[in-house]
């Protein structure tokens, strides 16, 4: 009897200790296929001003003429898609980065557990799309804790870009750029194709790619500060500057 | 050992690992103390609400978190004002008898404080229709530097330094730290549950109570006069109108959310419901009694050019009505007070 209640024991212990185990496994491995990550990092940018550009950096800008300091830079960038060799997309789920100049060479977004294999092309989205601005009370890169979301009018504040000049009225220039519905819509998706070449994601491995941040193109088709220094809400003058730095600010410029 | 069945040492081990995998599992996978679920009580004579609770799934934790916060006047950044502050139980979460609101440092708002309750069937919110979603709605007056004038950032930190909270939070929603999502979330879930529907108006609905013939004539008046904005059961259709207080307005309403010229002077239309304890009226609370906001309908509407057309039907600005009909009115919108939800503890 006594030897019988021990195997009992040795036996049971070793059940609970697999089976438990088990459930417990399956939970922390997603899949077997082999992933790695994508880290896209920006480099900032003042026009043809040599070297990295930094906050309180002063700047003439060459179109306007305005002598210009930043004190505050943030942008969203959002719904990255990687264009496998196949033609298929993969989508990054919960693909939302607020980009900050003041995080320097630390201005970095890692997308994990991208499938291993080649890409040929790689969509974001400048700004955040209209869903996530009316789906209320979000985390991450989305909370309000950020300062990024109007409090008074919804939806959120897709670039901040805020400083000192000179030939502002008010000697501050302070943007913050939205939009996301009708005409007031900003929000843009672009794509690249990494100048022909291909991005390959190996298993276990951390890919990276450079990503140029133009601060200047804010002012390519709006108006100097002398005319334009304060927006804070969506609509036409919104729209000028985040087209200027959609369009023309923001691009890929390396494999690395 | 020979007395036994042969198999009866295979019987002891299969049942004994049974029941230790029952237990060794049950214990090992232990989760947390579930929070108690809490769902909306739709009334039976409303409609759905709007507001989906699949991301917030309403738990009695999360109610009581929330009704704590909404209470909490250390939120404010002089720590003197709270929701609840404005927004007072005893006028259905209006700030009775105040046409604009005091916040902190003594500083006066713009816009008269609009009653807290069956907010969950709100489409969007504030006076000028500028805010989307009940969760992101208390975004405003905890920012506005005359209401609460405090950062999120500032809250959550509060909030993170505060056992009681730490716990309550915890409890509703088992995330390692306090972030505002749950935040805006426990708030969502309390302001949900005020829900009111219990007024005479509604017993009379249910067919629980009769109307005296002066509220029955008043009801008839409210539904040929007033009831294509003011829609039962909410009364409110959600729109944004001109109701012609002004011929210049100083606070341009949905202007300032449109920037449509033909949305100047709009504004939402607020509910009826318990509107004799929610006076002043109007967007700015310049308007006193409800005497007076029938006095404004009848006689003193401007003809402002984004004036609603309900307002001006055959060539003539405002309704006629007679005293005894302006007393049968008056009567039909005393049934509308929810007596219960002015004292009721649960809040």
């Amino acid at each position: 009897m006594n030897r019988i209640i021990f195997l009992c024991s040795i036996l049971a212990i070793t059940v609970v200790s697999l089976s438990c185990k088990k459930g417990k496994e399956e939970k922390e491995v997603p899949s077997d296929n082999p992933h790695g990550n994508l880290a896209i990092k920006f480099h900032y940018a003042f026009a043809q001003t040599p070297g990295d550009f930094k906050l309180h950096q002063e700047v003439v800008h060459p179109q306007t003429g305005d002598t210009i300091t930043f004190t505050n830079f943030k942008f969203y960038i959002s719904n990255f898609k990687l264009k496998k060799a196949d033609g298929t997309w993969w989508v990054h789920p919960e693909s939302y980065y607020l980009a900050d100049i003041s995080d320097g060479d630390n201005s970095v977004f890692t997308i994990k557990d991208v499938p291993a294999g080649s890409y040929t092309a790689m969509e974001y989205v400048m700004g955040v799309d209209s869903t996530a601005n009316v789906t209320g009370a979000q985390t991450g890169a989305l909370s309000m804790a950020h300062g990024m979301f109007w409090d008074w009018l919804s939806g959120y504040i897709m670039v901040k870009a805020e400083g000192k000049s000179p030939q502002s009225v008010t000697k501050f220039f302070s943007f913050h750029l939205g939009g996301f519905a009708g005409e007031d819509n900003i929000v843009t998706v672009k794509q690249t194709n990494f100048n022909g070449q291909e991005l390959k994601i190996a298993d276990k491995q951390t890919a990276q790619i450079s990503m140029r941040v133009n601060l200047a193109t804010l002012w390519h088709d709006a108006p100097p500060l002398k005319d334009a220094s304060a927006i804070h809400a969506p609509g036409p003058l919104a729209k000028k500057f985040a087209t200027g730095f959609y369009q023309h600010g923001i691009d890929f410029s390396s494999i690395d | 050992m020979k007395l036994l069945p042969a198999n009866f040492g295979i019987l002891v081990i299969v049942a004994c690992s049974l029941l230790l995998v029952i237990i060794g599992c049950k214990e090992q996978n232990s989760a947390p103390i579930q929070p108690t679920p809490f769902t909306l009580e739709v009334p039976s004579h409303f409609p759905n609400p709007i507001y989906q609770t699949e991301r917030n799934p309403f738990t009695r934790e999360g109610f009581l978190l929330g009704k704590k916060i909404f209470h909490d006047t250390r939120l404010s950044r002089t720590q003197t004002i709270s929701c609840a502050s404005c927004h007072r139980q005893l006028h259905a979460f209006a700030d009775g008898n105040q046409s604009v609101s005091t916040g902190i440092e003594g500083k006066t708002g713009k816009r008269n404080a609009p009653a807290i309750f069956n907010m969950a069937w709100n489409p969007y919110f504030m006076w000028d229709g500028g805010v989307n979603h009940i969760e992101v709605m208390p975004l405003a007056p905890l920012l506005n530097d005359t209401e609460m004038g405090e950062t999120v950032v500032s809250i959550l930190q509060k909030l993170r330094s505060d056992t009681s909270y730490v716990r309550m939070f915890n409890d509703a929603f088992h995330r390692d730290t306090i972030d505002d999502q749950q935040f805006f979330y426990a708030l969502a879930q309390y302001m949900s549950h005020i829900i009111s529907a219990d007024s005479r108006y509604d017993q009379y609905i249910r067919k629980e109570i009769d109307f005296s013939a002066s509220e029955q004539r008043g009801l008839l008046l409210f539904r040929q006069y007033c009831a294509s904005c003011h829609t039962e059961p909410l009364f409110t259709d959600y729109s944004l109108r001109n109701n012609g207080l002004y011929l210049v307005y100083p606070d341009s309403g949905h202007y300032r959310v449109s920037r449509k010229p033909g949305d100047i002077g709009k504004f939402k239309v607020p509910t009826l419901r318990n509107i004799a304890v929610t006076d002043p009226y109007m967007h700015d609370g310049s308007i006193a009694s409800l005497e007076d906001v029938i006095a404004h309908y009848t006689q003193n509407i401007k003809p402002h050019p984004n004036l609603d057309s309900l307002l001006k039907q055959g060539g003539k600005i405002g309704f006629s009505l007679t005293q005894d009909e302006k007393d049968d009115l008056m009567n039909f919108l005393l049934t509308l007070t929810d007596s219960n939800l002015l004292k009721n503890p649960v809040f």
